[in-house]
This record gives structure tokens, sequence and C-alpha cells, in this order.
């Protein structure tokens, strides 16, 4: 972009009319601002109302239109804390979020392991797990899955979250691993194999720290998909204790309707803060995970 | 889910510091641009010869080996992923007398109870009309935004980092958001909208307004994948052609509707199939926000699977609901299936 090639070109056609040049620079400069802060605002306004709501009392929320609150407290996030269930649904979210990036990781770099490295019967199963997902949404797993959960007396359990949960990310993260483990030099593993070690310790002292930004990436993936997620809650959950936030949230709403704004505001923000905590902290490791590239 | 694949892409095209690394970067990106000289010949090639050297290279493992280590995985996505569509098509065929009774087979009765039900077609119409919502407003704002952002350099850079947080929201959240943005007396847009003399729209009572309030809040959440989406295909664009165009006197405009929009196209493809995937199966972002109403106004597909299953307790006829749904789906699925096809993207 900077260097034009036939720079010789246009400085005459500036020349020709320089007051016109200026206004189109300046059109131009207006036509890439404009929508930048459109973006800006669609993304962020909303979230920030959000925030300076839950940090408001009850009537201030229509008397005091500012987007800094005049009279500030903590009564909207106190009615979350004292809510029943809001303890039990954040640390359960925190158990199943962690079950789940867990699970998935330990199952699917064994997995991926195996259709990157061997040939075998099953391998074109792979083009399965690439198509799956597409074809069946968390939305068609609701019923279903919701009767098996009954007939086999698995209802309300966390366990059945975590292995729920676990299938619908399994594919993604199979995939993922497949293309990273793709990418690692074989000739570090043939090596290894030629000094005689054992396929576990190949794996163990080879493959697992090259895999370590990928196994990040995956269980960041994993932990927003189960913290995420309401279909499934919805469906394999029936009393109070064994929710996570996200239904916890939606019943607050339906029981609260629009009588206590800054309590959904602030329950709202206290279930985006700890994921978007994690991901901040994580993020190098899920973009040099994402970027695998830098092993090439 | 059937989104995350582009997750890589995402932060591919986030955090890569020049035009043309995108495309080496991410394994899963649509790479219609990327050339033979840029990549092994063809995949499955690769794929046969690596398997050749693994029987010749890594030697005494046994053959059970890479059954036992993916075994796992495969059963547990037969067992909880495809088994459960089974059960679905089996359980339609069938029907109780009353909730918790034995069920009777019915063959294909639910089917023709559904489509003889104008609840029930009404509800596939107003799937389509918000399906179409998003896709009318989230095609054209994510291109403005993605031109917008593949323009922005420097210290402007950051702003890419901001356009994926709706991304990192559950959909509950995002309702929880727009019935605050969108409320009658204190939202922010019917502030704005004031300003302009039209007072106080009342969002969640008016039925077309609930639709639109619907179809706002899906677009919000899911916009950070389009737009992430059509700005790793414009940094593909090459720069060259840009800078030619330039040279021959072509306005921005022209440069965007000439050149880079045609070049776009299999990512614009792409972002259109996976809105409406997201459209057709949106639950809880419709139900936190209106619960189907008022009067039944935004009651999509998703929202009757929701009544009929869990607050009319029919789990047989709502299984027939999901097959329904399952199969609008599959035909996204095909199409998008058509599209990998054309443009030679990665099954992903």
């Amino acid at each position: 972009m900077s260097i034009t090639a036939p720079a010789n070109v246009a400085p005459e056609r500036r020349a020709a009319s320089p007051r016109g040049q200026l206004m189109k620079r300046w059109l131009r400069r207006i036509a890439i601002w404009v929508p930048l802060l459109a973006l800006a605002i669609w993304t962020i306004y909303p979230v920030l109302m959000t925030l300076s709501i839950s940090f408001k009392t009850k009537a201030d929320v229509s008397a005091d239109p500012g987007l800094i609150p005049a009279n500030p407290t903590l009564d909207g996030y106190r009615s979350v804390l004292e809510r029943q269930g809001f303890q039990d649904a954040f640390l359960n979210s925190m158990v199943v979020g962690l079950g789940t990036a867990l699970l998935t990781v330990v199952l699917a770099v064994p997995a991926a392991y195996a259709f990157a490295r061997f040939r075998f019967r099953g391998r074109h199963l792979l083009l399965l797990f690439t198509l799956l997902p597409r074809l069946i949404p968390g939305l068609g797993l609701m019923v279903p899955l919701y009767r098996i959960a009954v007939a086999l007396g698995a209802i309300d359990l966390l366990l059945t979250l975590i292995v729920a949960f676990t299938a619908t990310v399994l594919p993604l993260a199979v995939w993922l691993f497949v293309g990273f483990f793709q990418q690692v030099p074989r000739e570090l593993e043939e090596a290894a194999n030629v000094d005689g070690s054992s396929l576990y310790t190949r794996i163990r002292h080879i493959v697992l720290p090259l895999a370590f930004p990928a196994i990040i990436t995956v269980g960041v993936l994993a932990f927003r998909e189960a913290w995420n997620e309401f279909n499934l809650v919805l469906a394999l959950t029936s009393t109070p204790g064994s929710r996570t936030l996200p239904y916890e949230l939606f019943l607050m709403t339906q029981t609260t309707g629009f009588q206590d704004n800054p309590g959904q505001a602030a329950f709202a923000i206290m279930t985006i803060i700890p994921f978007i905590f994690i991901y901040l902290r994580l993020e190098r490791y899920v973009v040099s995970g994402l970027t695998s590239g830098a092993l090439k | 889910m059937p989104l995350q694949p582009f997750v890589i892409y995402i932060a591919g095209s986030l955090h890569c510091p020049q035009r043309k690394s995108v495309s080496r970067v991410d394994t899963s990106s649509p790479q219609p641009e990327v050339t033979d000289a840029g990549r092994p010949p063809d995949r499955k090639s690769r794929r046969r010869s690596k398997a050749r050297r693994d029987q010749s290279s890594l030697v005494g493992h046994n053959r059970a080996v890479p059954y036992l280590l993916s075994g796992p995985s495969i059963l547990m996505v037969i067992a909880l992923l495809l088994f459960p569509v089974v059960y679905a098509v089996f359980g339609s065929l069938f029907d109780t007398e009353f909730i918790g009774g034995t069920p009777e087979f019915v063959g294909l009765a639910q089917y023709v109870d559904l489509f003889q039900d104008p609840d029930f077609l009404w509800s596939i119409g107003r799937t389509f009309v918000f399906v179409a919502g998003v896709l009318v407003i989230g095609i054209p704002l994510g291109l403005v935004f993605a031109f917008a952002l593949s323009r922005a350099t420097g210290k402007l850079r950051f702003l890419r980092g901001i356009t994926i947080v709706p991304y990192l929201i559950s959909g509950i959240a995002t309702a929880v958001i727009f019935r605050l943005v969108l409320n009658r007396d204190f939202g922010e847009v019917n502030r704005v909208l004031g300003f302009f003399g039209i007072e106080e729209l009342a969002w969640f009572s008016n039925p077309t307004l609930a639709m639109l309030a619907s179809v706002l809040a899906q677009v919000w959440s899911d916009l950070p994948l389009v737009i992430l989406l059509i700005l790793g295909g414009l940094m593909t664009v090459d720069a060259d052609l840009l800078d030619a165009a330039d040279v021959d006197g072509a306005t921005g405009w022209k440069r965007a509707w000439r050149i880079s929009i045609p070049l776009i196209i299999p990512q614009l493809a792409l972002a259109t199939i996976l809105l409406s995937y997201q459209a057709l199966t949106s639950l809880g972002v419709i139900l936190a926000l209106t619960g189907g109403g008022p009067v039944d106004a935004t009651r999509t597909l998703p929202i009757a699977l929701y009544e009929t299953a869990f607050i009319d307790l029919e789990t047989n006829k709502a299984m027939a609901i999901v097959i329904v749904i399952l199969l609008f789906n599959a035909v996204l699925t095909l199409g998008y299936w058509a599209l990998s096809r054309r443009f030679e993207l990665e099954a992903a």
C-alpha cells in the first residue's frame, strides 16, 4: 500500500486540483471513521450501559439516564449474591466448565494423534467429526438427550452436563488437534522411535509439550462452550442446585421481569466477567495455539 | 456449536501482522486465493504419503493402538450426537394418550398433526422471517464493519480485539442486555429515537418491533463471526490489485464494489450460511428476550420446540419438531457442503 509504483503519476493528478484532493482525503477519512465509530458503539455501548445500570438503584434506572451513575450502589450485586441459587450456579458453572475442558482435552488428544499419525480403518471417521456438529446442532439434542437422561436416571447430575458438553465440543477439538499434530515434525518422533522410546514416552515428552498452546486453546473453547451453554442445561437439569449460570439468569428474568433491572444487569455482568478474565489471561496461548504455523 | 471452527479463523485474522499471513496461519480458513504454490499439492495425497511412511518409520506399535486412542472419542460422538438423532426419529413415531402414559406406535401421525396445525405452520413462517431479518441486517452491517476494520491501522487495531466481545457473551446475557438497551422508558435506543421525534417505541409489546428486537439481539451476538470472516477474506485480497485500481483512478466505492466484493464472495456466502444456521437454531436469545411473545409474535420453531417439550411435556411430538428443524438444518448443511466444494474450502 505504501509504495505506489508509478509515483510520478499521482502527484501530477494531485497538483491538478489541490482543494478537490484535500476534500477527497477528508471524505475518505470520514468514510473510515464513521463506520469504525459505529462499530465501537454497536459492540461496546450495550455492555457499558448494562454495567452502568448494574451500579444504579432501581429508581435511578429511569430517573438518572447518565452512563456514570449519580448514586452508585452495589445493591444490584448484593441482591444477586443473596439470591438462592446464584452461588450454586456459579460453582456449578466453574465445575462444569473446567470438567468439560479437561475431559475434552483428555479424549481429543489421543484421538487426534491417532487420526494424524496412524493409518487405520476408522481414519475416515474424521470426516464424520467435521460434518456431524453442523448436521446436529445442540438444539436438536435437547429433547432426545432429556429423554435418554431421564431413562438412565442421569438428570440433574453435573457429570451428565460435563459429558454432554464434551460430546458437543469434541469434534471441533479433535479437528483442531489433528491440524496441529500434522504440523509437528515427524522427524522428532522418528528419532525418538529409533532411540527405542515407547509410544507413551513419545506422546508424553515430545508431542504434548509441543502441543501445549493447542491444548490451552481447546481448553478455553471448551470452557466457553460449557460456560455459555443454555439449551442442554435447560433440558438436563430440573432442580435448583444443579443449574449453571445462564439458566439461573434466565429464571431470574422470568421471575423478576422488568422489576429488577439493576439485579439482572449485575447478574449478566457477573456471568460475563469471569470468562472475559480467563480469555484475556490466556489470549496469548489461544492465539499462539491457533496460529500454530510457528512450528513450521 | 457449528460455528466453532471459525474461531480459529478469527484469532488468526485478529492478530496477523500483515495482510498475507492470514492464509498461511489458520488451517480452517477458506483460502480460495491461495494457489498451489503456497500449500502442498493435495491434501489427500499428502495424507496418503504420510500414512505410507507411517508403517515404515514408526515401527513397533501394536495394530490396536490407533483404535484404542481414538475409540473413546468416536464412541462418545456416536453415543451422544448420532444416537440421540436416531432416538428422536423413533420417538417421533410414537405417542402417549396422556403425559407419562405408555407410548404407542402412531406412524407419521405426529408429522401429519404438525403440518395441519396452523400454529406450527405460522412458527415455520416466523422462523423464515427471523432468519431473513438476521441476514438482511447482519450481512450488510458485517460488510461495512469489516471494510472499516480492514482500513483501521496503527492504534485503531485494538478495535479488532473489541469486535470479538459479543462472541464471548452467552445468548441469555445478550438478551438481558437488549432488554435494557431497548427498554421503553430508559433504553438508549428509544432515547436516540426520541431525539429524532419518534416517541417511546414499545419494543416488547408491539409484535413487529418484538421480532425486530429479537433479530437485532441475534445479529449482535453473531456479528463478530461475520465481521472477522469477511475481514479475513478482505485480508487475502491482493493489495497490488487495489493499488493498481487506485492508480487507474478508481474511487474507494468502485474499488470495493468492483474488486474487493467479487473476490470475497466465498466468505460472504459462508457468512450467510453461518448466520442462517445460528438464527434457525436460536433458542436462548429469543426465549429470554421476548419469551416468544407478544401473542406468539416471535414464536419461532425453537420456541415451539421448547414449549411443546418442556411446557406441554409432549416429548414425542417435540421430537417430530426436532426432526423438522434438523431437516431444515440439513438443507443448510447441503448448501454449505456445495459451497465448500465450489470454492474448495476445507470442510470445517
